[in-house]
């Protein structure tokens, strides 16, 4: 697809979030120059930090893990001693009460009382014995898998803050989708093998502790920004790109409006964006033919409000974060940025909140006032029953646009028809969250970038297939070991939840019956005696027509291995019904946490 | 291989998996256990003592020419019960696995007999 590039040849980077300074950085290392567009005032598209009256910040909750070796050490070598190692705790709020998340069965029932427990009981064993016979929404699909009752409390408040939209409207594919890749191995051997004695540390720091900047999430980007200008590569902001130009099956250059309204026409070898799928088609110049552009506008996105509350007091819960699940508020999730890092506030005697919004680009909530955003935030504080702990002494809204891309029941056919017309544009690389319409967390994005730095070095990589593929990245040798250990992990769990053949098992206990009986009559007959073998002719109580005789003891061994064939039958559906039923435990708890984990 | 296919073949692997027995385990434990119940009670019967002690284990002479409840017997019955578990358990397994292997295989070859299996 592409030539080895001359070293002068420029690639224009549209966005400076995670993926466009990651791509420009990787560009830098492999030689090649770049400039780097952002439409915004700052770098780190979702994952700056804002700055308000040295209150610190972050859109959401940026937690900084990953698999991928390179850039973990990418991020290391950023931050050197700013890299803090921050003990993870996120609860749910619900009907004044605190839930450990991930759910766990006896806190759970003890916020739950015993009624309520036994009622969701009761719905669970319903839902099993008796689960709709249509699955196409969410609703549906969750109430089947966990009863009404529990989808009732734990999934249909906060998914539908979420998205915006009643459970029974949202695709059951949805969810089926969150599910469908899920990594039973590795989490049941999380759940089996524990963290304690499992030697992929990793693991153990997705569920206790994560990295963090020190001074908030957009500290990791400011840094990039300024090793790219150690480089001499060019971070523009209040670029905005509104055309990309393109002929030939080539994108050949872009018009970026700056804050003042001036335009100016930039032209490149190579392109890597960004930008919103959605934005990136509606800019093309000449317009894809209409089929492109109606899926690129039936793209949806789910935007995102923080309303940051400054509270007189130095402490109010131990958690990052807690997600806001009573329905009687609109917020969905609360950020204690203090328990990011002490250093996101400048006064440890006050703690700054993130009080966060899912709302609509134009509907009400987006639409309403900074002072009125803060006043319902402060007054929702109230109402969750937190207002006794601080006086609310300041506050800030932050709006971010597209920060989620839906995933509907258009958004795959869309995205396919969208994919396969700007494969026909050869120099031009979709990358990141909102690039790919792909709901990728920041290691991913930068996955992608770094990939596509690649790809435009001369590389043949399929960006759109790129996840954390390690195959496209340098580090592959280097997770050998982590690759041969969870190989090995997989194939004890695999033996673990095995499944016993039940004929096989009711063949050998058969078979060993029978001859073992055989060949103790025949012992006895060699014997002789009178009788012979009286004792052993008890059996015939329970064998008919059991006799010392050789025709006797045929009919005795027929049946003493019928029998015992019934009984390896019955014990091999025994175990696996045992052993289905742990699995399916252990699956009910991973599709819980899976199906909740929206909004992350 | 892409993420989602090795998940997907991890799945597919997961719920096709078929439980092996392990014979020499299997022999080991099951002679120990067959051993350790008659060593004990024959010595159980010992220690109670009566004037005819143990007619019924007795019969177990029959098949283990040299058993009797005396204290040399219950040594000699725990070698022929280990010897006798350990090839009953050893055969358990051995036929398990060699029913389990052949009905594999045999699915294995009706797949790839299928259009588009493989």
């Amino acid at each position: 697809m592409n030539s080895q590039p001359e070293k002068g040849e420029l690639c224009v980077i549209i966005g400076a979030g995670p993926a466009g300074l990651t791509a420009a950085y990787e560009l830098a290392r492999l030689g090649m120059r770049s400039v780097v567009l952002e439409k915004d005032f700052c770098v780190g598209g979702i994952s700056r930090t804002i700055n308000h009256s040295g209150y610190r910040c972050d859109i959401g909750g940026h937690r900084f893990f990953t698999k991928v070796h390179f850039i973990r050490e990418l991020w290391e070598e950023l931050m050197g001693e700013d890299f803090l190692l921050r003990p993870r705790l996120s609860r749910i709020y619900y009907k004044n009460r605190f839930f450990d998340y991930p759910l766990r069965i006896r806190n759970t029932l003890k916020g739950l009382g015993l009624v309520e427990s036994f009622l969701m009981g009761l719905s669970y064993i319903r839902a099993r014995l008796r689960p709709e016979r249509e699955e196409k929404t969410f609703e549906q699909w969750v109430s089947n898998r966990f009863g009404r009752r529990l989808f009732r409390t734990f999934f249909k408040s906060y998914t539908e803050k979420v998205w915006g939209m009643s459970c029974s409207e949202i695709s059951a594919d949805w969810a089926r989708q969150r599910i469908k890749n899920l990594d039973f191995i590795a989490a049941a051997r999380n759940a089996l093998v524990g963290a304690k004695t499992h030697g992929n540390k990793l693991v153990t720091s997705l569920i206790e502790q994560f990295h963090y900047p020190r001074l908030g999430s957009g500290m990791m980007w400011e840094r990039l920004q300024e090793k790219l200008a150690e480089k001499q590569i060019e971070t523009r902001l209040n670029q905005e790109v509104i055309k990309v130009h393109h002929a030939g099956g080539r994108v050949t250059a872009v018009t970026a409006r700056d804050g003042q309204g001036r335009e100016i026409r930039i032209r490149g070898e190579y392109f890597i964006s960004s930008m919103p799928l959605r934005d990136l088609i509606n800019a093309m110049d000449p317009q894809p033919p209409r089929d492109v552009g109606n899926a690129a506008d039936s793209l949806c996105y789910r935007d995102f409000i923080t309303v940051m509350l400054v509270v007189d007091t130095p402490a109010i819960f131990p958690d990052n974060w807690i997600y806001v699940h009573s329905p009687e508020v609109k917020v969905g999730r609360i950020q204690n940025f203090k328990n990011w890092s002490s250093e996101m506030v400048p006064d440890p005697s006050k703690t700054s909140l993130g009080l966060e919004y899912f709302a609509q680009e134009g509907d009400e909530l987006w639409n309403m006032s900074d002072d009125r955003l803060i006043d319902l935030a402060r007054s929702e504080w109230t109402r969750l029953g937190f207002a006794t702990v601080g006086k609310v002494i300041d506050g800030t809204v932050i709006r971010m646009p597209k920060a989620y891309p839906v995933y509907d029941s258009k958004h795959k056919d869309s995205l396919e028809v969208v994919r396969n017309w700007i494969g026909t544009l050869k120099n031009l690389y979709p990358v990141g969250r909102n690039g790919q319409h792909r709901y990728n967390n920041m290691d991913h994005s930068m996955a992608s970038a770094i990939c596509a730095a690649r790809a435009v070095h001369g590389a043949k990589i399929d960006i759109w297939d790129v996840g954390v593929e390690k195959a496209y990245l340098e580090e592959a040798e280097a997770e050998g070991e982590v690759e041969r250990e969870k190989m090995i992990t997989a194939k004890v769990i695999r033996d673990t939840f095995a499944n016993y053949d039940a004929l096989a098992m009711g063949t050998a206990l058969g078979l060993m019956a029978a001859i073992v009986l055989f060949l103790m009559s025949i012992i006895l007959i060699l014997k002789g005696g009178d009788p012979i073998g009286p004792t052993l002719l008890l059996l015939s109580n329970y064998f008919p027509g059991f006799r010392m005789t050789l025709i006797g003891i045929v009919i005795g061994t027929l049946q003493a291995g019928g029998w015992a064939f019934f009984f390896g039958l019955l014990l091999a559906h025994s175990i696996n019904l045992v052993i289905g039923i742990i699995k399916n435990m252990l699956l009910r708890q991973i599709e819980i946490v899976r199906t909740m984990e929206d909004g992350d | 291989m892409a993420e989602k296919d090795r998940i997907d073949l991890e799945w597919k692997m997961l719920d096709r998996a078929v439980a092996r027995l392990r014979a020499g385990v299997m022999a080991v434990v099951f002679g120990l256990s067959a051993a350790c119940a008659l060593f004990g009670a024959t010595v159980w019967l010992l220690i109670k003592g009566s004037e005819n002690i143990g007619p019924h284990l007795n019969l177990l002479g029959n098949f283990f020419p040299g058993y009797k409840v005396t204290w040399p017997g219950a040594f000699i019955g725990f070698a022929y019960a280990f010897v006798s578990g350990a090839v009953i358990a050893w055969g358990i397994a051995w036929i398990y696995n060699f029913v389990v292997h052949f009905r594999l295989k045999k699915r294995a070859n009706r797949k790839n007999f299928l259009p588009g299996g493989k």
